[in-house]
């Protein structure tokens, strides 16, 4: 084991190869608030990389109901139990000022084991805490779909009344979308002993090296996120690819340039803006969409940072959920990232229309002022809203589309408009 | 004069750096077995005093239990693998090999004993029963002195692994050849349909494997259909660098009979491949084995080993008066 810095947590943890940063890394933002479950995302993926035999049970990418659903069943909850350790564990954040750095630590301190060091401090024969779900935990992809979370589950919010109003409601769901999260420290990789995953140093994407691999299963055993599946047919192992095809330009709508994956591109909701983020986290770019929201803005965060894999999918945390939960989900950012959503700047209001413009991955945006349409107060703030153009570039420069905070309309003719 | 100054103290900061990693084994365990392998012994470099006696007996294939059964079994202790991480194994405690040449082949017949038969890989949960056989590719004495790891080999000491597997056996038995996944599943595509395997049903799904099949695209021999053999031929230079060949020339058969394998592994004693080990009548060399139960959920380094080297001896071929 080495000891490698994981910003998510605030802090070195251990892990058993050393730290080494890509030069980009493959990330994306998920927009849990404008989610509504069509699962198209689901079908590109499926459509694309998983209609064969063997892969029937194989959905890289899918949208789980929470606090129930999960794909695999139950998923997080096993994980969570099994790093909870019977309390031994408590998965504790420290979030004094003194604890945080914008860069380094941006959340806080993380003062508890992670899936990696909890297996060292336990003496397990395996280099994360894990378990290989059975068969039946694979049976349905979209269990308790829309079903929510009540007062009898939810101890915090007390009854519900017949309606439930923000900031938290006491009847409440979500939609969770799900992807590999090609993390910057993957416990697949760790958990192969024949060295068959890869990450990418051009891109951060984990990858199975699907001539080595020899369908041991170590990785689908100790990836907490459950990504990386056994297909049958072939006796080996195989996990979402981030459609690196696509991310490498390779596909020739887009000129060459870096696209988004499929299950991005396909996103009926415009919920998902993927792209790379730059390779030092202690240096973000300003002008990167998902530098900004992730690095500088934190509106948006990782998923269960405490399993210490650094995860590069980043949510913004839905408004109406109970804060406890999604603090469990997503780290001590939530509520900054809730205060910053709900009351967006002028900044993220125009780098939130740029999500799902155009298939091509933006490396740079720039905002230019428009004049101001709308005023009005939430949870007791002040906010308005601004017609600012917002304009995403690719990275070799070309501007790849300018749109506006508030969307154009264009009225018909009255002569044009025909009754029946 | 300040050249040799430089030199002096460029040399004395190379011992202190050296000195450093030396003190430091989570530095230099890194590059080998993800950190956790430990350090050969001197008893691992010791082989095993009694020897197989590779006897010539003029059998083939057909007649080769017959003559198994003229030869001296080696009997073999195997223990749980906890020299390299992740360990495991030690469900089977013993293993009766024997050793058969007949001037052009020779034939291994391994026995030991395991109540479950798991022949089938298909589901998650699931894992094989197998049996590794492994050489020193090249001549070589192993001693104390001349070190020689009985694991998987080392970095410039190469071993020939031959690898039975008990699905390949069943699929070699099978109708087709290869074990899909409504073998293992057998409604998986309607659970309204008589007929349990609707081809027409699925014949696009069926016809994809090719196109979107990472493993046999990339070529990798478990998830080929119809690979001809139960044994796969492999070489390794230490724990995880186990590789196929890309010649395959180790044949096997194998019989799960009265709670417990008995497995036959053949090979023609002298090959083209210069990364098989060569068997010359007359010549010792060595081997060492290891036994996967999967009931247990053996895979990988999770195995029940013999720890150190056994020598084999083949007897000169006897040519008829």
């Amino acid at each position: 084991m080495t000891l490698v810095h994981n910003w998510h947590l605030g802090r070195k943890m251990e892990y058993p190869y050393f730290e080494s940063r890509p030069k980009q890394q493959f990330a994306a933002v998920f927009n849990i608030n404008r989610c509504i479950a069509c699962q198209t995302c689901t079908m590109a993926h499926k459509s694309t990389w998983t209609y064969s035999k063997g892969q029937e049970y194989m959905w890289w990418n899918n949208v789980e109901t929470k606090p129930y659903g999960g794909y695999p069943q139950f998923w997080d909850h096993k994980i969570l139990q099994l790093l909870w350790d019977n309390g031994n564990n408590p998965m504790e954040w420290y979030t004094s000022d003194d604890d945080k750095d914008a860069t380094s630590a941006p959340y806080g301190l993380y003062n508890s084991d992670t899936i990696f060091e909890l297996a060292q401090t336990k003496g397990l024969n395996q280099q994360a805490v894990g378990y290989i779900p059975d068969d039946k935990e694979w049976r349905f992809p979209n269990i308790y779909e829309d079903t929510a979370a009540s007062e009898k589950t939810n101890y915090e919010t007390g009854p519900a009344a017949e309606s439930s109003e923000l900031p938290e409601h006491k009847r409440w769901f979500f939609y969770l979308q799900r992807i590999c999260n090609h993390c910057t420290y993957p416990a697949c990789l760790a958990a192969c002993p024949r060295k068959a995953i890869y990450k990418r140093k051009e891109d951060g994407i984990v990858l199975i090296d699907q001539k080595r691999c020899r369908g041991y299963r170590k990785c689908v055993e100790q990836c907490p996120y459950k990504k990386p599946m056994y297909r049958g047919e072939t006796r080996i192992s195989e996990k979402c690819i981030a459609c690196y095809p696509r991310v490498e330009g390779k596909d020739p709508i887009t000129k060459g340039r870096r696209m988004e994956a499929r299950c991005m591109a396909a996103c009926v909701g415009k919920i998902r803006l993927n792209g790379l983020l730059s390779g030092d986290y202690t240096k973000p770019d300003p002008k990167n969409p998902l530098d900004w929201m992730i690095h500088i803005h934190r509106v948006a965060l990782p998923l269960y940072p405490q399993f210490g894999t650094e995860p590069n999918v980043y949510y913004i945390p839905p408004r109406w959920a109970p804060r406890s939960y999604l603090r469990q989900m997503f780290g001590p950012g939530v509520d900054e990232a809730l205060e910053k959503y709900a009351t967006p700047s002028r900044e993220l209001m125009a780098v939130l229309q740029l999500f799902r413009t155009t298939q091509t991955m933006f490396a740079r945006f720039e905002i230019e002022d428009g004049k101001k349409i709308y005023e009005t107060e939430v949870d007791g703030r002040k906010f308005e809203v601004y017609n600012d153009t917002v304009i995403g570039f690719a990275s070799d420069g070309t501007e790849m589309v300018r749109v506006q905070v508030e969307e154009p309309t264009w009225e018909s003719d009255e002569k044009r408009m025909v009754t029946y | 004069m300040l050249n040799k100054l430089l030199f002096k103290s460029v040399l004395f900061m190379c011992a202190g750096v050296m000195l450093l990693l030396a003190s430091n084994d989570k530095v230099f365990s890194q590059g080998v077995g993800l950190g956790a392998e430990a350090e050969a012994t001197v008893e691992e470099n010791i082989p095993r005093e009694k020897a197989l006696v590779v006897k010539y007996i003029n059998a083939d294939l057909d007649t080769i239990d017959k003559a198994f059964s003229q030869a001296a079994p080696l009997k073999l202790e195997l223990q749980m693998q906890d020299r390299a991480f992740p360990n495991g194994g030690g469900s089977v405690s013993a293993l009766e090999v024997r050793g058969v040449h007949n001037g052009s082949r020779i034939f291994f017949n391994f026995k030991w004993s395991d109540k479950t038969k798991n022949d089938r890989v298909i589901a998650d949960h699931l894992f094989r029963d197998a049996v590794g056989l492994m050489f020193p590719l090249d001549i070589v004495t192993i001693s104390p002195e001349t070190p020689f790891s009985p694991r998987m080999g080392d970095r410039g000491k190469p071993v020939n692994i031959w690898h039975w597997k008990a699905d390949w056996e069943r699929e070699m038995d099978s109708e087709c050849g290869f074990e899909h996944m409504e073998d293992q599943y057998p409604d998986m595509f309607t659970d309204f349909d008589f007929h349990t395997h609707p081809l027409h049903f699925h014949d696009q799904e069926l016809h994809s494997i090719p196109l979107i099949s990472g493993g046999r695209a990339a070529g990798n021999m478990l998830s080929q259909p119809n690979k001809g053999t139960t044994v796969e031929d492999l070489n390794a230079i230490g724990f995880s660098t186990l590789t196929t060949q890309d010649h395959q020339d180790v044949q096997g058969k194998g019989k799960w009979e009265n709670s417990g394998w008995n497995v036959t592994m053949y090979r023609d004693l002298i090959t083209a491949d210069t990364n098989d080990v060569q068997f010359i009548p007359g010549v010792e060399t060595f081997f060492n084995v290891a036994v996967w139960n999967g009931e247990e959920g053996d895979r990988n380094g999770q195995k029940s080993i013999s720890t150190r080297w056994s020598p084999v001896k083949l007897e000169t071929v006897k040519y008829d008066q």
